[in-house]
């Protein structure tokens, strides 16, 4: 006999055989996390401190004019 | 110190910043100064640039409105746009085994700047939740890089260095040692394409279109701008030249990509590799696009010839190992991942991983360590949340059932749209022993918010056909079936459940 031919189950259809089929929920599979590339990270990382110095500049700008609106009118 | 070999040491040494003070102190004396004006360009650049091959990310406009597609409905295996269907029905990366991404592509081991994928439809873009993590720009010109220009224009005290719209780009581009540093300068500072691209084609008339780099550079312009067809006369023009490097072969096979002919990219790839025999750049793009084609056999050839090659390559070592995860090996996935871990990458996804890869080859002990070790390092709230969703599974698995919620509630304190902790939460609820005890309400809103935030998932559309045939909702059950069917075709419990409810319709 070949490898390649099936062999077929046996299923008896008499005496105490039953088969029952039961579906239930199904969970979500356990998710690896995928790394993330050089390319990803320094692009991230770049983002965050141009964003970081934009902020700061805004910060000092907005305190020079918080200066001088505090100067008293004459 | 003469200021000029100040400035080239603090530049070879990576000072950049330090590199361009020292450059503007002496321009502010002698603006005209050729070395000076093009070591500050460069420094500029430098603290900029960006392996632009690599970062490269594709708006929804450059997507759906794309006018360079050959046929809208692609035969199988020749677009990258219906990989997705067959993913679903191929062996290896079958639903029940391997969780998809949102763009319903199987789960990659590595997170590029453009695995978002494409999607299917307009529909389907504009609905792929938009978290900081995953934004699509609506156009590539006003993505990712624009805005980082924008950033680095503010942080300049006394505004840009070059103003570009009045340079007399005619000159400068007959100018050899300062042609190259300014277009890259306008390209990566400026991100303004249009007059690099007009530099670059001033240029490669005046070398007499001769030099292979100025015709690369016309490539990656007219490729940036959404000129495919040109892109691809250029370089393949650049490809005539003998001393031509990897590069071009890279950027057209980007140029095929994006015109969805991954199949052209490949061939690209081939040529690329007999003239350069064991390039590993050239192989691990090969091995992405047969990943996106979900040939998953080809990719992980490609990946473990990378190896042989370049045995430090994280690339291929992550993609290997999540496949063989996958493919009911853990134990090897481990292997491969401690490698990682001995390379010196150290972070949150890298320890969660090799704890799920500890516990399903039964190395109890390691386990919880590995994931209070990735709790610790994370640093974004979605990696927490995943972390934690992971660590509920494990929990389960040790008959813990009351943990494992809480681990699952944890994960939607970090992301409230994590739609796997909403479905298991659910999934949990409705395994009560005792059926009156379980709140079949509350169930159905967790696999609702499940299904409404994950859009890729069929679990919680099978889950609520389930419970509308146990309670008599007939239709509603046969709704959420064919919701999930859609999603996931050849799923077996699903089908059955069909014919059930198909049968039930008839006989009324």
């Amino acid at each position: 006999m070949s490898a390649k031919e099936e062999i077929k189950p046996v299923i008896p259809n008499q005496g105490i055989v039953f088969q029952e089929e039961k579906s239930f929920y199904v969970l979500c599979k356990p998710k690896l996390l995928p790394l993330k590339s050089v390319t990803l990270e320094k692009l991230e990382r770049m983002q965050e401190s141009a964003q970081q110095k934009a902020r700061q500049q805004m910060n000092e700008k907005q305190s020079e004019s918080n200066q001088f609106m505090a100067l008293p009118f004459k | 110190m003469d200021p000029l070999f100040k400035a080239l040491s603090l530049f070879r040494r990576r000072r950049y910043e330090a590199c361009a003070n020292v450059c503007s102190e002496y321009l502010e004396k002698n603006p005209y100064d050729q070395a000076f004006w093009t070591l500050k360009m460069r420094c500029l650049s430098q603290q900029v640039y960006v392996d632009d091959l690599e970062a490269d990310e594709e708006g929804i406009a450059e997507l759906l409105m794309d006018e360079n597609t050959i046929a809208q409905v692609a035969r199988p295996g020749t677009s990258l746009k219906t990989a997705a269907v067959i993913a679903a029905k191929t062996p290896g990366t079958s639903l029940s085994i391997r969780p998809v991404m949102q763009t319903g592509r199987p789960i990659t081991g590595m997170l590029r700047p453009g695995t978002h994928g494409r999607p299917g439809t307009m529909e389907h873009a504009l609905k792929t939740p938009r978290t900081a993590k995953t934004a699509r720009p609506m156009t590539s010109s006003s993505g990712r890089f624009v805005r980082l220009g924008t950033a680095s224009m503010l942080s300049q005290r006394d505004g840009p260095f070059i103003n570009v719209a009045r340079l007399n780009i005619r000159k400068y581009a007959t100018i050899c040692g300062v042609s190259k540093p300014l277009f890259e300068y306008i390209l990566f500072v400026e991100n303004d394409v249009r007059h690099a691209l007009d530099l670059a084609a001033e240029s490669t008339q005046f070398h007499q279109f001769k030099d292979w780099w100025w015709k690369l550079s016309l490539g990656k312009c007219y490729y940036k701008i959404g000129m495919l067809r040109d892109a691809e006369n250029q370089i393949r023009s650049a490809l005539k030249h003998n001393e031509c490097t990897v590069d071009a072969f890279l950027w057209l096979g980007k140029v095929y990509i994006r015109m969805d002919q991954p199949l052209a990219a490949l061939e690209v790839y081939r040529n690329g590799l007999d003239k350069f025999p064991g390039e590993t750049f050239l192989m691990t793009y090969a091995a992405r696009i047969h990943e996106a084609l979900a040939e998953m056999d080809e990719s992980i050839k490609l990946y473990k010839d990378v190896l042989r090659h370049d045995a430090i390559n994280v690339e291929a070592i992550a993609c290997i190992a999540m496949n063989h995860f996958y493919n009911d090996q853990p134990e090897i996935a481990l292997r491969y991942y401690r490698r990682i871990l001995q390379m010196g990458t150290c972070n949150a996804e890298l320890y969660n991983n090799i704890g799920l890869c500890c516990y399903y080859s039964q190395q109890f002990d390691m386990t919880i360590t590995c994931f209070e070790r990735a709790l610790m390092y994370s640093d974004s709230d979605e990696t927490t949340a995943d972390i934690w969703y992971n660590l509920a599974h494990i929990v389960l698995g040790a008959g813990d059932r009351q943990l494992a919620i809480l681990c699952n509630r944890l994960a939607l304190v970090s992301n409230n749209e994590h739609p796997e902790a909403y479905n298991n939460l659910g999934v949990i609820e409705m395994s009560k022993q005792n059926l009156t005890t379980s709140n079949i309400q509350q169930t159905k809103s967790f696999f609702q918010a499940a299904g409404a935030n994950g859009k890729h998932l069929y679990e919680p559309h099978y889950n609520l056909a389930l419970i509308g045939e146990k309670s008599g909702h007939y239709d509603f059950c046969y709704q959420n079936i064919k919701k999930a069917l859609e999603l996931y075709p050849t799923h077996y419990s699903a089908n059955e459940l069909f014919n059930r409810i198909k049968k039930l319709y008839e006989s009324v």
